[in-house]
């Protein structure tokens, strides 16, 4: 039902505004910030627009970083993030499928038993675990790698979950069908669930990419050595400087840099699996 | 173009249910075999064990001199056409017919010529790029049969493949799969719990009840010369009346009291008399067989079914007549047997009387 009424239509569009510069403005100050000169932000006033030292703020922290604080290269540390986020994501997702496969598709001794033990670590999450976990990683010298970094949160009971869920969903004539067709267990799990299973792959993925990318406490706890810092532990570092002031406009010009990977992920992957939930037939 | 053969064949499934007891059957090349029966009969588990879908735990089947009890059932070169059809939603109709073949390494353009012959069979070569969601049901059922036909297979198996189809179309692709199987000349085993879908295709048919198969045979000779009282009550519709008749030395009467006019076989008490609703015509009192009284009467257009009550009977007796009715609700009329289509059952073991 379209409706032609310019009130109802006015009201919208502001409460739509006011939200959208509540989210807004807290970004666009970051940004502001983060083109100002040192000089411009001691007078306590926040300055309302850009100034001129946008190439030269962000040149210097993406390359050289931040050398009071001790904080390596903007650069280095999206690097870090970026492998990070993305191991954990695709490690989560491939763990999950497969695990979520045998558990859904074959016969084996103790099935629901392995099902609800994964499912009963759903209740643990990182922090309840990290002091133990912590132990087995610096026993396996792991501290200060991205294999530190990353294999400790790639098994996820969520995904596994997820996935068992929907290969239930998927009607039992569907692998009888394969198995006429001569279709073996892995020729089955690559033609057939795999892109069945694309839609929830790429949601997954967006979701996990920025759990992995959001991770603080872990990072902080396995890296001592600056080169494996990721952003999100930059941040902090450099807000906690000893006997100074935090220098705002590099802390600001990090937080929009850390920002950016994420809304790319988010944007890029939103389109794949709307057009996948607009196709697939289920 | 294959026998396939059942030899004491035998499911028990791990909770101790007994699904199939024991059947004994030679399906030979070329045959169109139906399998009917009421839900729970065993029917699809039958199938699915000659698809090897489910294992078989005794007995034996062989399709042509290769025992398959163990194969897998992509190696035993049958197809199958699903209830549901189970076609990937996510290839196209190409690569849906195409897949089986791509999976036993067939070159390109062997698997292009396979997929067109199929598709032109079927008349779907307009629908090759399209994938399954874009299609109605009836073309989902035939890229289905594509699916199968274009292995060239040994045996084609089908479970109640037309059930999820409205009620024309079932009619339209019940005769094109009868027309396909003739024309490919291959081995069929189908399953349904349609009797008039059964009738129609069958070269032979099996009626199968708890388990077992009541008879095999000919639709015709299934319907002619039904083995039990199951069978005679599963083939045909309306279903066949049954009468119990008491025997004793004046001769043999009806549960009202009334005497039969025809002689029943000798040497039981108690027989059950067997009446096909097409085969008793109304008629005049003084050549009645019987009298009832009618309590519904539904007319089907061509025919028109009366339900007529008799004393001493607990279920109506059915009267097919051609045209309308000739009598009113609550009135009551006679009716005369077709003395060459009476059956005769034993009503202790419900098997048929010579």
């Amino acid at each position: 039902m379209v409706e032609n009424r310019p009130l109802l239509t006015f009201f919208s569009h502001l409460a739509l505004i006011i939200g959208i510069s509540f989210i807004a403005l807290p970004v666009w100050l970051a940004f502001v910030v983060s083109t100002q000169e040192a000089s411009a932000l001691f007078s306590g006033q926040v300055p309302l627009w850009p100034g001129e030292h946008f190439i030269e703020n962000y040149s210097s922290i993406l390359f050289e970083g931040e050398k009071n604080s001790g904080a390596p290269p903007i650069l280095l540390m999206i690097t870090n993030s970026l492998v990070m986020a993305i191991c954990v994501a695709v490690g989560k997702i491939t763990i999950s499928i497969i695990s979520a496969y045998a558990i859904v598709y074959f016969q084996f001794p103790f099935r629901q038993a392995i099902f609800w033990m994964i499912f009963m670590t759903l209740m643990l999450p990182v922090e309840v675990r990290i002091l133990p976990t912590f132990e087995v990683i610096a026993q396996l010298g792991m501290l200060n790698s991205y294999a530190g970094l990353t294999i400790p949160l790639i098994a996820s009971a969520t995904a596994t979950f997820l996935f068992r869920q929907f290969y239930m969903t998927i009607p039992d004539e569907m692998i009888e069908a394969a198995r006429m067709d001569g279709a073996g267990p892995i020729r089955f799990f690559i033609d057939i669930l795999l892109p069945l299973s694309r839609t929830n792959i790429a949601a997954l993925f967006v979701i996990l990419f920025i759990f992995g990318w959001n991770q603080y406490l872990w990072p902080l706890l396995v890296t001592t050595d600056a080169s494996y810092y990721t952003v999100v532990m930059g941040i902090q570092r450099m807000m906690a400087v000893p006997d100074s002031d935090p220098i705002w406009h590099y802390v600001m010009a990090t937080a929009i840099l850390g920002m950016i990977p994420p809304v790319i992920v988010v944007v890029t992957m939103q389109k794949l699996f709307v057009k996948g939930l607009i196709e697939t037939e289920k | 173009m294959s026998t396939v053969t059942l030899k004491d064949l035998k499911k028990t499934y791990a909770n101790g249910f007994q699904a199939i007891h024991g059947i004994d059957m030679e399906i030979r090349d070329g045959e169109f075999i139906v399998i009917v029966g009421p839900s729970g009969c065993g029917k699809s588990t039958l199938l699915r064990m000659i698809a090897g879908l489910e294992t078989i735990t005794d007995g034996e089947l062989m399709i042509d001199d290769r025992r398959v009890n163990q194969v897998e059932p992509g190696k035993r070169d049958i197809a199958m056409v699903f209830q549901n059809y189970a076609l990937y939603p996510h290839m196209s109709v190409y690569d849906n017919m195409a897949y089986g073949l791509k999976i036993r390494k067939k070159s390109t353009e062997e698997i292009a010529q396979q997929v067109n012959r199929a598709a032109d069979i079927l008349e779907i070569g307009a629908l090759l790029d399209r994938k399954p969601s874009q299609l109605s049901g009836g073309q989902r059922q035939r890229v289905a049969m594509g699916r199968a036909i274009v292995r060239d297979p040994k045996v084609f198996l089908f479970d109640e493949p037309l059930s999820n189809l409205d009620a024309k179309l079932r009619v339209q692709m019940r005769i094109e799969i009868r027309k396909l199987q003739r024309a490919l000349k291959t081995t069929a085993i189908y399953v349904t719990h349609d009797q008039v879908e059964a009738m129609t295709l069958a070269d032979r048919l099996i009626v199968m009840n708890g388990g077992l198969p009541e008879q095999i045979g000919s639709p015709m000779e299934l319907y002619d010369r039904p083995a039990t009282t199951f069978v005679a009550g599963f083939i045909g519709s309306p279903a066949m009346n049954f009468i119990p008749v008491r025997v004793d030395k004046k001769g043999a009467t009806f549960p009202s009291g009334q005497n039969l006019n025809f002689s029943v076989p000798s040497g039981h008490e108690n027989v059950l008399l067997g009446i096909r609703p097409e085969d008793i015509e109304i008629t005049t009192p003084d050549l009645a067989d019987l009298t009832l009284k009618v309590s519904v009467i539904e007319p089907l257009g061509a025919d028109s079914l009366i339900y007529g009550s008799c004393e001493g009977m607990k279920e109506d007796l059915v009267v097919r007549v051609r045209d309308k009715a000739t009598v009113q609700e609550e009135e009551t009329f006679s009716v005369r047997f077709n003395q060459q289509k009476l059956h005769y059952f034993d009503p202790t073991t419900n098997s048929r009387l010579p």
